[in-house]
């Protein structure tokens, strides 16, 4: 049994990727199973899908601790998730990023294999600047760095199930399968990642919640980050006022400032801002 | 630091898990600015009970009550008799809920509400569809709007019905104040709140909440298709005091409509002759709405004030 943990964001088609994939290991004649977790797939919030592939009937129905491969379909969550928590020995991390895999941090032993799967996916009019869909690149990414599927099998799954665009998706992941760059754990080690422990928080006596959520930190949710040039600030405040995420505060001459803490990164300040003078950047 | 247009009190927390660039949550940040701490908020099952409430957490810093969808309006008139009997009597009273927890799951306990005369503030967010359910129709979505129960495909091309008018429900019950509102225009948006607050009797806001999830846009756009709404005339401003109308964005001549439908991917299969026709209901309805304001000037019209001004009860 070969398992895979899908790490993705909202909007990017993570659920969908572990979907297509089990719809090819059909194809290739094997007995797949695919499931998401549960919890808020708010747009660019981070999300997290399950696949399990075998020869014959899989019985286990439990979410996956140890996987042998993890693809992630976002760089930047490699930041703020331990996305590679439980990876086997010997495993295959997969990463949507420009860099080199020798750069991706993942565990001692463990295969690194990395893609540009967003300028792909945009290659292919496949999602918008800030929220690329990379579900399908990435897929023809896992075929090759993986063998867990054939190319004809996947193409053909996302031919026929990708909600939109068959032929273009069906295109990414070709030039995806293509594009893969992998390398192995013996020609370079690699420093292991520090576990991040993910503390439950302890439980209020009654149904009455009185924590504030600020102690909820989502900039994991951003995938671009506003940067406001100060010299062409005029303090009109404008970004302050239309923020849904009351992320901008004031510094102590009164020009703003983002509360990168919570910033989802809508971009909303920077559209209103009037000067034009925030920027909106990407981390990766 | 330049002077702020808006009170500086902030009451909805960061950390809350709206979608980026989500306007219902910018439409609760906004409406707690102008309402203060002692205000009580009841919110159904809807996109803000999953936004509020990151369990064990709060996003907000007034006192929040669960309740189900179909039972806003009845939850504000038990917390009214609550607060009253208990002699709190500065505490604004607030149901805040969805389109489909209001237009259609909750209208009869919004109509009950309205009709007891209950001393308190009913808030439509209106998002125009179901969208913590992964967007189905409401009867607030707009004629030719694709949800997932309105697809796009073969013979279907959206939503056949045209919106509900819940204005003029609500203005059926004779409310003692009720007003459009639309967090791209933030002063004339807490201008209304504070007016609502300084009131008592059965109050409502129907509030513009774009959705860049359900509507398809990029979430930058937020305010500017709320801007584009109420310039086109789709989503006027106006409001209506004991029956008297009266426009509060006089929009010279309005935008051609197709500016407001072109910037959304739900409405990107309308034909010109369908654009045309959301054009000819968009006109339609403001010039009714004008005709409104300048009738009700001259004296508020029979219909719009009940025959004895009725006592403000729980
Ligand atoms: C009686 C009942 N039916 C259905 C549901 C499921 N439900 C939860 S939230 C929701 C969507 C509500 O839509 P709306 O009121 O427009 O708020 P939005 O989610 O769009 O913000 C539904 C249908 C429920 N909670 N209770
Ligand atoms: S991008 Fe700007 S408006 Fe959007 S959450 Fe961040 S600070 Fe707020
Ligand atoms: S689905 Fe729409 S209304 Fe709900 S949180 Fe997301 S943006 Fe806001
Ligand atoms: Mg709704």
């Amino acid at each position: 049994m070969i398992e895979i943990r899908f790490h993705g964001r909202g909007g990017q088609g993570a659920v969908l990727a572990s979907e297509m994939l089990s719809q090819a290991a059909f194809i290739d004649g094997k007995v797949p199973q695919s499931f998401p977790f549960f919890g808020v797939e708010r747009r660019g919030a981070p999300v997290t899908a399950f696949f399990r592939v075998d020869d014959h009937l899989i019985q286990i129905r439990t979410s996956i601790t140890q996987p042998d491969i993890v693809v992630v379909l976002d760089p930047g969550l490699l930041k703020v998730i331990p996305v590679a928590d439980g990876l086997r020995p010997g495993g295959l991390m997969l990463v949507n990023s420009r860099r080199p895999p020798a750069e991706i941090e993942a565990p001692p032993g463990a295969r690194r294999a990395t893609v540009d799967a967003s300028r792909i996916a945009l290659a292919h009019g496949l999602g918008s600047k800030t929220m690329p869909v990379v579900n399908t690149v990435i897929l023809g990414a896992l075929a090759r760095a993986s063998g867990v599927v054939s190319l004809e099998a996947i193409s053909a799954a996302i031919e026929k199930y990708a909600p939109a665009k068959p032929a273009q998706n069906r295109d990414a992941a070709i030039e995806g399968y293509g594009a893969v760059r992998t390398i192995d754990p013996t020609t370079s080690p690699v420093p292991p990642v520090p576990k991040v422990p993910h503390p439950l928080p302890p439980l209020p006596e009654g149904p009455i919640a009185s924590r504030p959520t600020t102690s909820i930190h989502t900039s994991s949710w951003r995938t671009l980050t506003p940067v406001i040039h100060l010299a062409h600030c005029t303090k009109c405040n404008f970004c302050w006022k239309f923020c849904p995420d009351d992320a901008i505060g004031f510094d102590d001459q009164g020009f703003p400032v983002i509360k990168l803490d919570y910033c989802k990164g809508c971009g909303i300040c920077a559209e209103e801002c009037p000067p034009k003078t925030i920027e909106m950047i990407s981390e990766d | 630091m330049a002077k702020l247009t808006l009170p500086a009190q902030e009451l909805m927390f960061s950390g809350h898990s709206a979608c980026p660039g989500c306007g219902a949550a910018l439409a609760m940040r906004l409406l707690l600015k102008g309402l203060g701490p002692r205000t009580v908020v009841s919110v159904p099952a809807c996109c803000w009970t999953v936004i509020a409430t990151p369990y064990p957490t709060t996003a907000l810093g007034v006192a929040m009550m669960d309740n189900p969808i179909e039972a806003t309006g009845a939850s504000i008139s038990g917390i009214r008799a609550a607060l009253d009997a208990m002699g709190e009597k500065d505490v604004t009273v607030v149901g805040f809920a969805g389109d489909g927890g209001t237009a259609d799951i909750g209208i009869q306990a919004l109509s009950g509400m309205l009709e007891r005369r209950t001393n308190a503030l009913y808030v439509m967010y209106d998002n125009e569809a179901y969208m913590n359910t992964g967007v189905q129709r409401s009867g607030e979505t707009p004629l030719g709007a694709w949800t997932t129960t309105t697809p796009v495909e073969g013979h279907e091309h959206g939503k056949i019905e045209a919106k509900k008018d819940m204005m003029a429900i609500v203005l059926a019950h004779h409310p003692v104040y009720a007003a459009t509102l639309n967090p791209s225009f933030p002063e004339d948006f807490e201008r209304k709140v504070e007016k609502a607050k300084a009131m008592s009797g059965p109050r409502f806001f129907d509030i513009f909440a774009p959705c860049s999830t359900g509507w398809r846009f990029d979430a930058q756009k937020t305010i500017a298709i709320g801007r584009l709404a109420t310039d086109t005339g789709v989503f006027p401003l106006y409001e209506v005091e004991n029956g008297r109308y009266h426009v509060t964005r006089k929009v010279g001549s309005l935008k051609p409509v197709e500016e407001y439908l072109h910037a959304q991917g739900r409405f990107r299969h309308l034909t010109p002759a369908n654009i045309a026709a959301v054009g000819a209901q968009v006109r339609d309805g403001w010039e009714k709405l004008l005709t409104f304001e300048s009738e009700s000037l001259v004296a508020p019209t029979p219909s719009a004030a009940p025959t004895a001004p009725p006592a403000t009860r729980a």
